[in-house]
């Protein structure tokens, strides 16, 4: 450690001496400087905040001070003296804060994140011009000086000692230097009754200058000493700074990458002297591709950091009480991600403390604490990350809500009549609900909602709003973790193959050829599907796409794909559905995006290039109404199966006579498939799809009474088990149905609960639990056992 | 204008005095000519995915070393009929970013001179003047010579009929 900050000491050193000549090297240390005082600032304003809550914790305090004392001596022999004047008269001030002879109250805070912003303006401004601007700081310097003034709190000799013990902090070269220190008290007035009057009487900028100027020498070596330190605290010796354009570039040569070894593997798998050597570059291209992404993620508390001076402003301005909690910051999301939720953030944040929480008085009046809380919290869900922003404010009044919509003609009063507070709650998002006018009358809410729906669902996110009248909001958005993967169904139309994102799809319908005519009903031109006894519109993709073809002759089966974009809810039909895949996106270029209906390209594992359809830009396109209830079936059905309020869903099967359940977001497909079709390896029955091996479990012996009729049709459910996929052999697929939680942890061993579903006891098959089966080696026999298992 | 383009043509530094090379394309009948210094890669035999409701002029998608490009069909600018082979394209570069020209075939590369340089005839309709840069003279035939920047897909507007 000792050898390396010696070493960074002389390399700084170099650069300082050959800086008058090089004006390159003069440009990079200035660079740096810009880039690590930013740092130090966006540090010193979260401490900031900090400090008004606890006033006297002498380590923030200390942190705050060397914020500032580094920019100051580092700009000393930068030569921008504005910036160092402004510093210095900073330093001033903390310094009597982090010696106990002021305590941080509201007006310091203020005036030191006015300091702040005066200092990152001059920085922009040495940023975008290379020089600080001549504006001029007096007015602010003048305020710093007065928030001393408080007389009780300054002690007369204040000021000298501020300056010894900043010396002191830098080291005991700078001790050591003792005429200079004299020079410097000799620049202070040395009368210590003499101060506050001067502090008072003398312009500022003279006082504060001055000392500064005389002391330039001194400040070259604080700087030269403070630097390695904190290079020490920062841990920057372990860390790089990596432009964007570089990582994006790393991404897309890796996603190449991903796909030369997806065409390797396929053109080796019948070599075995190549196994080997494939299932490394495997192995090692998947690590990569980890690797790349990890390297892309950065913390939400970049983005929250934001936060807490955002709602200091706003609460003084509104006359609001708040405490803000942050949690789950360290949570990490991809840095494009991160940048495209900061908006929804702020407006977030400004509507709970704008229309949300109340002004103390009012809160007292309604018996709550008159401090509001804020709650902002980050968390992983799967490949996604939730963020809610959480008020215990007024909430929102629903009927207000409910009488503007209808008013507006957003909703019929019957059908608002039917639904849920929380489905009332969606009309906020309908862009146009949320004109001012519609917003004083209701409480406010609604802001530019709509622009955060908008963002949030850009890149492939979700929000949604929960209220409760007098106690509160939380806004709650759902953003997937990485941009440049996303998973994808793939399906087919007019021949080639498209990817649908799985965020928007909410479940798929297969129509067998001879049901087609019957299954999709029509009203004049306008195809419709009675989906579980409602009408839902259709949208023909090959008919959009190739709205000049004749008439289609479908051969075959066809699939809706039913989606929830926006707000809008209907089916797609395509000719045939492939895999899901782990899509990585690609941009598309401004004569394709201008067609409206891509969000993107990708390249499939076969190598071919596959377009990406947006759902909500296809529901625009068709003319499909936004549809403001969302999960109707669930909350307005009479079926007694409908759980209101639990939304887990599960695909209800028959095996062997008995109902069962599979949760719905783990299946991946349903096949219908002779039996023929079953292979064994080992004996155990496995699934060969196009080259992939799904292993299949028999629960119900189904495949055991029909081994000896290769052609009669078995149903396979193929789900996802932790990273892996399995069969499950089935007798019927009954339907889709939403169950409550486990009532009570089955004791048969492979169902993980039960559930009532449909008025009937339904036990749930715990997937972890087949895979573990399929794990161990056991005979063939096993099926059977399962069966005793299950029943 | 016709000095400027040619002008703008790259290999016309002082240091090559007036020679400047080309890589010949067929299209149909016509032998065209792309600046060396332009193209960026040529990939032979390939087949752009088409993209549904996408302009005519565009041929398809492309998958380059990572990145998706559009495809500009020459065929279709020209108002030729459709090749069922595959063709060649070549990776162009104009100052808005990188497209695929996709051509019949590509010819071998020729060093011209510049001083056998001459801008579109006056008689050539608009369109095709729109289109094309000019024209070099050869032995026997005439090479016409296309600007990438004339031809980037973002430049082309949907409506125009081939």
């Amino acid at each position: 450690m000792l050898h390396l900050s010696d070493k960074t000491l002389e390399c700084f050193l170099l650069g300082l001496f050959t800086s008058g000549g090089g004006m390159d090297e003069m440009d990079e240390l200035t660079r740096e400087f810009l880039i690590e005082s930013q740092e130090g600032l966006d540090r010193m304003e979260l401490g900031l905040t900090d400090l008004e809550q606890r006033p006297n914790d002498t380590a923030l305090l200390a942190d705050i001070f060397r914020s500032v004392h580094t920019i100051k001596g580092t700009t000393g022999f930068l030569g921008f003296r504005r910036l160092e004047t402004l510093a210095h008269a900073g330093e001033n001030l903390l310094g009597l804060l982090r010696d106990g002879k002021l305590a941080a109250n509201g007006p310091i805070v203020t005036g030191l994140l006015q300091l702040l912003d005066g200092l990152r303006s001059i920085l922009r401004t040495i940023e975008a011009d290379d020089h600080e601007g001549n504006g001029s700081d007096t007015d602010l310097i003048l305020k710093l000086e007065k928030l001393h003034d408080p007389a009780t709190h300054v002690k007369a000799a204040a000021t000298p000692r501020l300056k010894r013990s900043a010396r002191a902090r830098s080291g005991t070269a700078a001790l050591a230097d003792k005429p200079a220190l004299a020079e410097s008290c000799a620049q202070v007035p040395m009368t210590p009754a003499a101060l506050p009057a001067r502090v008072r009487n003398t312009p500022a900028s003279s006082l504060v200058l001055a000392p500064a100027a005389d002391l330039s020498p001194n400040l070259v070596k604080e700087a030269v000493v403070s630097r390695p330190r904190m290079a020490f605290n920062s841990a920057a010796e372990s860390t790089l700074r990596v432009d964007v354009a570089l990582l994006n570039r790393m991404m897309n040569l890796v996603g190449e990458l991903v796909l030369t070894r997806n065409q390797v593997l396929k053109a080796t798998a019948a070599d075995p002297n190549l196994t080997m050597l494939s299932r490394r570059l495997d192995m090692v291209t998947a690590d990569l591709r980890e690797a790349v992404m990890k390297a892309r993620m950065q913390p939400v508390s970049n983005v929250f950091s934001k936060v807490p001076r955002m709602v200091r402003d706003l609460s003084e301005m509104l006359n609001r009480r708040v405490r803000l909690l942050m949690e789950g910051q360290e949570t990490e999301l991809d840095k494009s991600l991160l940048e495209a939720i900061k908006d929804p953030l702020t407006h977030a944040v400004r509507n709970a403390l704008d229309h949300g929480i109340e002004p103390p008085e009012v809160r007292v009046a309604t018996g709550k604490d008159p401090e509001g809380t804020l709650k902002l919290s980050a968390m992983q869900q799967g490949s996604y990350v939730i963020i809610e922003v959480c008020d215990d404010g007024a909430g929102i009044a629903v009927d207000k809500v409910r009488d503007k919509a209808i008013e507006r003609g957003l909703l019929t009063a019957e059908r608002a009549a039917q639904q849920s507070e929380r489905e009332l709650l969606q009309i906020l998002f309908v862009p146009g609900f949320s004109t001012a006018a519609a917003i004083t009358n209701v409480s406010g809410r609604g802001v530019g909602m709509d622009v955060v729906r908008t963002n949030v669902e850009k890149i492939g996110g979700k929000v949604e709003i929960e209220s409760n009248a007098g106690h509160g909001t939380t806004l709650r958005m759902r953003i997937p973790l990485t941009l440049a993967i996303v998973p994808a169904l793939i399906v087919r139309s007019v021949g080639q193959s498209f990817a649908l994102p799985q965020g928007a799809l909410s479940e798929l319908v297969h129509v067998s050829q001879d049901q087609a005519a019957s299954t999709i009903e029509w009203i004049e031109d306008a195809p419709l599907y009675r989906l579980r006894g409602k009408l839902l519109p259709l949208v023909f993709l090959d008919r959009m796409l190739m709205p000049t073809a004749t008439s289609p002759t479908r051969n075959g089966d066809t699939f809706i794909a039913i989606l929830d974009a926006e707000g809008r809810r209907f089916g797609l039909v395509v000719d045939g559905l492939a895999d899901p895949e782990e899509i990585v996106v690609k941009p598309l270029s401004a004569t394709i995006k201008r067609i409206g209906l891509y969000s993107g390209a990708t390249v499939l594992g076969s190598g071919d290039l596959a377009l990406i359809l947006d759902p909500g830009a296809i529901a625009l396109k068709a003319g499909i109404a936004m549809e403001v209830e969302q999960e109707r079936e669930v909350a307005t059905s009479t079926d007694p199966m409908a759980f209101a309020g639990k939304d887990t869903k599960y695909l209800v099967v028959e095996v062997a006579g008995r109902q069962a359940a599979v949760p719905l977001n783990e299946v991946l497909r349903i096949e219908q498939l002779p039996v023929s079709r079953i292979e064994y390896s080992r004996s155990r029955p496995v699934l060969n799809f196009d080259g992939e091996i799904v292993p299949v479990e028999d629960v119900g012996g189904v495949l055991l009474s029909a081994r000896d009729k290769p052609s009669r049709q078995i149903i396979v459910v193929v789900c996802r088990a932790g990273d892996r996929h399995v069969g499950i052999v089935v007798s019927h697929v009954l339907d889709v149905a939403a169950g409550g939680d486990l009532h009570e942890a089955g004791s048969a061993q492979l169902s993980e609960g039960v559930t009532v579903l449909k008025n009937r006891v339904t036990d749930i098959i715990d997937l972890g639990m087949v895979v573990a089966f399929q794990g161990c080696q056991c005979a063939a026999n096993e099926p059977t056992q399962l069966v005793e298992k299950i029943q | 204008m016709t000095s400027l383009t040619h002008a703008s043509l790259p290999g016309t530094q002082k240091a090559t005095a007036s020679l400047i090379e080309i890589c010949s394309v067929r299209v149909g009948e016509t032998l065209f000519g792309v600046a060396i210094s332009h193209i960026v890669e040529i990939v032979g035999s390939a087949r752009p995915q088409p993209v549904p409701l996408a302009p005519a002029f565009v041929a398809g998608l492309m998958h380059y070393r990572g990145e998706v490009l559009t495809t500009v069909s020459l065929r279709e600018l020209l108002g030729l009929p459709r090749l069922e082979r595959p063709q060649d394209i070549l990776v162009v570069e104009s100052s808005g970013g990188c497209f695929g020209l996709l051509v019949d075939s590509v010819g071998e590369v020729l060093t011209v001179s510049c001083q056998d340089f001459e801008a579109n005839p006056s008689t050539l309709n608009e369109y095709r003047k729109g289109l094309f840069a000019g024209a070099y003279k050869l032995k026997g035939s005439l090479l016409v010579m296309l600007d990438p920047e004339r031809l980037d897909p973002l430049r082309l507007s949907p409506e125009i009929a081939a």
